[in-house]
Parts: structure tokens; sequence; C-alpha cells
């Protein structure tokens, strides 16, 4: 029953088009060879149309390595100036001190003037960030308890749903932009903006939680009597309380990184005097923003990811109220970081 | 006035009837409903709770018929149903929230009154000393516990109990019997309490009414629970649990595996 080998062996055989014998395992075969070859195809396609894309973007952007090449020494004097080379104690360092002149000069992070305490860059863009998330807060509960389908029936949670998509839909610098003609280019706006952003966003993960909890406390709850809200905060959102903090934490954290983008377009804070500096080519100062930018958004993540993780393996969380957890955090958060949790 | 009157009652879904005609009346009891799973147990215990709508028939609670879940019917649940995140006194104290306004209630601003009898309930189903514990720390048997804890918060005139041992092993199971009894007891109650294990209920009730095919099939007092009507119930093999039933109904719970001796007494007295 075997096929001549001289058959076997030519390329329409290997792609699956070959005439083979006709017994059922040999037609098997040729059929699995043909699925390889058009799927190779398909492939094939793919890598052609993603190179195609990639080529007339390089295009559209006037993409140049030769000018790269040919502006590397002005970045290198860039660079010298970001990086201001010094001594100390004769071993060669970057200029720290040039940073915190600037930082204090400017007042990026607080100074103390007449025994009142004058809030830098630093605290603005953390402000804005802060202030927005907290506005935005009972608007994304608002609206991420009504567009679920748990609470809402059906058609109507749609409404809520779809005006968070609208908000996703434009970007947070852009909603600064809309936003502009009601309080003008400030950190107030800038909070506004962030309040709108979280709105959409942090609304649409508390929906998405409250999808997967379960039916047994909700009936438990409804059992007792309670009214209509109390099934609603007792049954259903206590059971994603922890989750919705972390959520808070997490969206806190994007929100910093969203005040300093807004900052740059007008907001205040870090991204106006990173701009400013910029624009008149101040790299030393400009790289003193930067670094004031990495330790906030650093350290806002950093203390974000330790709620989030203390929220996931604490049970003291359980055996307190609400209130009682928020008074602990700090201690819980600490004792996390510090890694003594274990007993 | 605690009667529970149930009229006529009948419950389709779909195609497939659930309940069918079932009338019967109990005042001051502790009554056990039997029957194989998919009997209707559960379906007659929610809609007497009003989470389930009945297709047709009355039900009415000292006259008054019950139409929506009400304060004064307490429920406990085969999967206990309790808040996971909280402590077992936050979800005994969720039993007084048709008690005060939605703000109250989401301060924990609770009366004296309700505070205090949240932790009497709890003491009522031993486990005062673990009140702030959180209740996923908790084994099945306590949670139950916490459960028939909440009902009683709510100061109920009628506790109703689906399948409320099911998913605990047989010692629990009975610690558990013996606390919904002494609950029912202590807050004079009506009870209505669905179970499939056979030996357990027959210890316990003290009315018994059996279910079939969404119909009655029998409604006895415990001295009339005999071999045959099981028999009826569930076929044979059910029949060996019940070997002797006199022995069974007429025994002290001393005589039952697996109860400890403390709670025993405290289940007597």
């Amino acid at each position: 029953m075997s096929t001549p080998p001289s058959k076997g062996d030519s390329l329409a055989a290997y792609f699956g088009y070959a005439e083979i014998g006709d017994s059922p395992a040999e037609r098997k075969l040729q059929e699995m060879k043909r699925r390889k070859t058009r799927r190779r195809l398909w492939t094939l396609a793919g890598v052609i149309a993603t190179g195609t894309l990639f080529y007339a973007s390089l295009l559209l952007i006037e993409f140049n390595v030769a000018e790269l090449i040919g502006q590397l020494d002005q970045f290198y004097e860039a660079l010298l100036e970001y990086f201001p080379p010094t001594t100390y104690f004769g071993i060669p360092f970057v200029d720290v001190g040039a940073y915190v002149d600037f930082m204090i000069a400017e007042n990026l992070i607080l100074t103390v003037e007449n025994g009142q305490i004058v809030w830098g860059a630093m605290f603005v863009t953390m402000a804005v960030a802060f202030a927005g998330t907290v506005l935005g807060l009972p608007l994304a509960l608002f609206f991420g308890v009504m567009s679920s389908e748990r609470v809402i029936p059906y058609p109507f949670n749609f409404v809520f749903r779809a005006t968070m998509s609208l908000i996703r839909a434009i970007p947070g610098l852009v909603w600064f932009l809309i936003l502009i003609p009601l309080a003008g280019v400030t950190p107030f706006t800038g909070a506004l903006a962030i309040m709108v952003d979280t709105t959409g966003y942090l609304g649409r993960l508390f929906t998405d939680e409250l999808e997967e909890i379960e039916d047994g406390p909700i009936e438990g709850i409804r059992s007792t009597g309670a009214s209509r809200s109390q099934v609603v905060s007792f049954g259903m959102l206590s059971q994603v309380f922890r989750q919705f903090i972390a959520w808070i934490a997490f969206d806190l954290e994007h929100n910093v990184r969203a005040a300093i983008g807004l900052g740059i377009i007008g907001a205040g804070g870090l991204g106006l005097e990173l701009y400013i500096q910029r624009q008149t080519f101040h790299y030393t100062e400009m790289m003193a923003c930067i670094i004031l930018i990495f330790l906030l958004a650093g350290s806002v993540e950093l203390i974000s990811q330790r709620v989030r993780s203390a929220l996931r393996d604490d049970d003291t969380v359980e055996k307190s109220g609400v209130l009682e957890a928020f008074v602990n955090a700090p201690r819980n958060i600490l004792a996390s970081t510090m890694g003594r949790r274990g007993r | 006035m605690s009667t529970l009157t149930i009229e006529n009652l009948s419950k389709q879904y779909g195609d497939v009837t659930a309940l069918e005609d079932v009338s019967f009346e109990i005042e001051d009891e502790f009554v056990v409903l039997l029957g194989e799973s998919g009997a209707g147990k559960s379906t007659l215990l929610r809609c007497v709770n009003g989470l389930t709508e009945p297709t047709s028939g009355t039900i009415s609670l000292g006259g008054e018929p019950i139409s929506d879940s009400q304060a004064d019917i307490g429920m406990i649940f085969q999967q206990h149903n309790l808040v996971d995140g909280v402590s077992a006194y936050l979800n005994a104290l969720t039993g007084s929230l048709n008690r005060v306004s939605m703000l109250r209630s989401l301060l924990q601003w609770q009366s004296r009154a309700d505070k205090l009898s949240a932790l009497e309930a709890l003491e009522t189903v031993g486990l005062l000393e673990e009140s702030q514990q959180g209740v996923s720390q908790m084994s099945g048997g306590q949670q139950q516990r916490v459960g028939i804890a909440r009902a009683l918060v709510q100061d109920p005139r009628l506790l109703l109990a689906d399948e409320p041992v099911a998913s605990l092993d047989p010692s629990s199971a009975e610690t558990v019997m013996g606390y919904l009894r002494k609950a029912a007891e202590e807050h004079d109650v009506t009870a209505l309490v669905s179970l499939h294990q056979v030996n357990i209920a027959a210890h316990f009730g003290d009315r018994f009414i059996g279910l079939r095919d969404g119909q009655k099939l029998f409604d006895v007092e415990r001295e009339e629970l005999s071999p045959e009507l099981i028999d009826d119930l569930y076929g044979s093999v059910e029949t060996v649990a019940l070997a002797k039933p006199e022995e069974i109904a007429g025994a002290g719970p001393g005589e039952l595996d697996g109860v400890p001796g403390e709670i025993e007494q405290e289940i007597e007295a």
C-alpha cells in the first residue's frame, strides 16, 4: 500500500497538493498538509500586512536614522546638561547641588515664608490627582453601580454604561481642553478633567467587579426585610469592598501620572514646570523636575501597591468594620512593607 | 398570633410543576419538611419568605397575607448566605436592617438595643466569644449558627430554614440543629425546616410534612412518623436510617453521637 517515494519527495507533495495514494490514512495526511499550507499562507499574509503598515508609518513620521546619528553630538551636549558633571572630594559625579538649587529657587517642593507653608509644584500635581480622584469617586460609584445589570434591569443600565464609554472614548488631556472655558487653564480644571476620567475608568472597573458577585449574600440580606438600597450596599457592595479599595488605589496611581501630563498642557504643578524649562532649553532644571516626577509617581505607586497587597491577604479587615480597617491600614501597610506579616 | 397558613399553594417553573395545591397550617411548633431533592421543599420555603412568587394560592402569617420578604420571617439558607468580608457580629446585625434608615445602617449607628440583640443572638448560638471573628474564617457549622443569629435579630414570628445542615458533617449538623431548636424555643417562634436526613429530622421535629413531586404526601405528629411513611416518601433505602423509629423519636439528645454534652444540656435547658 505504500506510495512510490518519487511522489512523496516532490514540493507539491510537501504542501499537500500531489496525488498520493487513496487510503483513508493517506487522504487524512494530505488534508492535514493542505491545512498546514493554508495556515502558513495566512501567517505570511499577516507578516506582509504588518510590515507594510510599519513601513508606511515610518514614512509618515519621516523616520530617519541618518538624522539621529547626525544629532548625536547635540544629544550628548544635552545629556551633559541633564546630568551636569562635578566632583565630590575629587570623585566625578552628577552635580546634585544644581538640581537642589533649582528645586529650592522655583519652590518645587515646599518652602516656609513668614511662618506660612507655601506648597510647591510637586504638591500641586499631587493635589490635582488626589482632588480629582476623590471628586470622581462618588460619580464612579454611582455610574458603576447603576451600570450593573444586578441593580438596574437590562436595557436601562445601558444608559449609564454608554455614558461611561463616551467618557472613556475621550482622553483625559482632551477633557482638560474641553473644560478650559469652565475654569480656565488652571490646576482646578486639571482636577475636573481627572474627575471625569475617573468616573469613566473607575466606574467601569466597579461594574466589572459587580458582575462577579454571588447571589447568596444578596438573598440573605433581602430575606431580612431590608430596603432595596440596603440590599445593594450590604448584599452587593460589601462583597466587593476590598476590590473597590484596591482599584481606587490603582486609579490614584494612574491619576498622578495623568496630572503630570495635564500639567504640561497647563494644569500647573510639575508638568508645567517641566514644560517651561524645556521651552527655555534649561535641561538641568528640566531633569530636576523629572527626578521629582520619578519620586512622586514612584512613591504613590509603592503606597498603592502596599495598600493592595495588604488588602489581599489581610484578615484584620474581616474582623473589623470599614472604619477600623481604614484606621488600621497605615500600620498594616507598614507591617507588610517591613515583611513582618507572617505570624 | 404566629400562625402560618398556606392554602392551595402552587408554583410552576415553565412546564415544571414545583408545588401543586399544598395546604397546611402551623402554629408554635417545630415542623420539618421532608422529601427528596426536587420535591418542592425549597420552593415552598422561598414562597413563604417572599423570595419566590407563587403561581397561585395564598400564604398568610397571623392572618395577614405575605407578599414580599419581611422582617418578621427569618430565613436560614443551606449555603449560609452571609456577608463574607465582615465579622459574625456585623452579620448578625444585618438582621436589624429593616429597623434602621439607610444612612444609619451604613454608618453602623444602630440603636443600643439592636446591638445588644445581635450579641444576645450570638450568645444563643454559642458564638459570643467569636463575635469579632470574620465569618469566612469560621467552620461551616459556625457560619450556619451565625445565620441563625441573623434570623433571630430580625425578631421573627416565623423561622424558616432551607436544608440548614445539608452541607455539614453529621456531628456539626446535629449541633446546628440543636441550636436551631433551642433558638426557636427560647424566642417562642414557629419554625418550618426542610431536611433530607430522616434521622436528624426525627430527632428534632415535632411535626412532619412530607412532600413528593410537589404534593403533600403526609402531615403527621412525631408519634405517627412510621417507616412506612418514610418508605413512601423516599423508597426503601432510607428506611434503614429509621430502623427503630420509636427509639429514635423518643431518644434524648444524649443518645445521639457527636453532640457535645455541654451543648445538649444547653439545648435541654
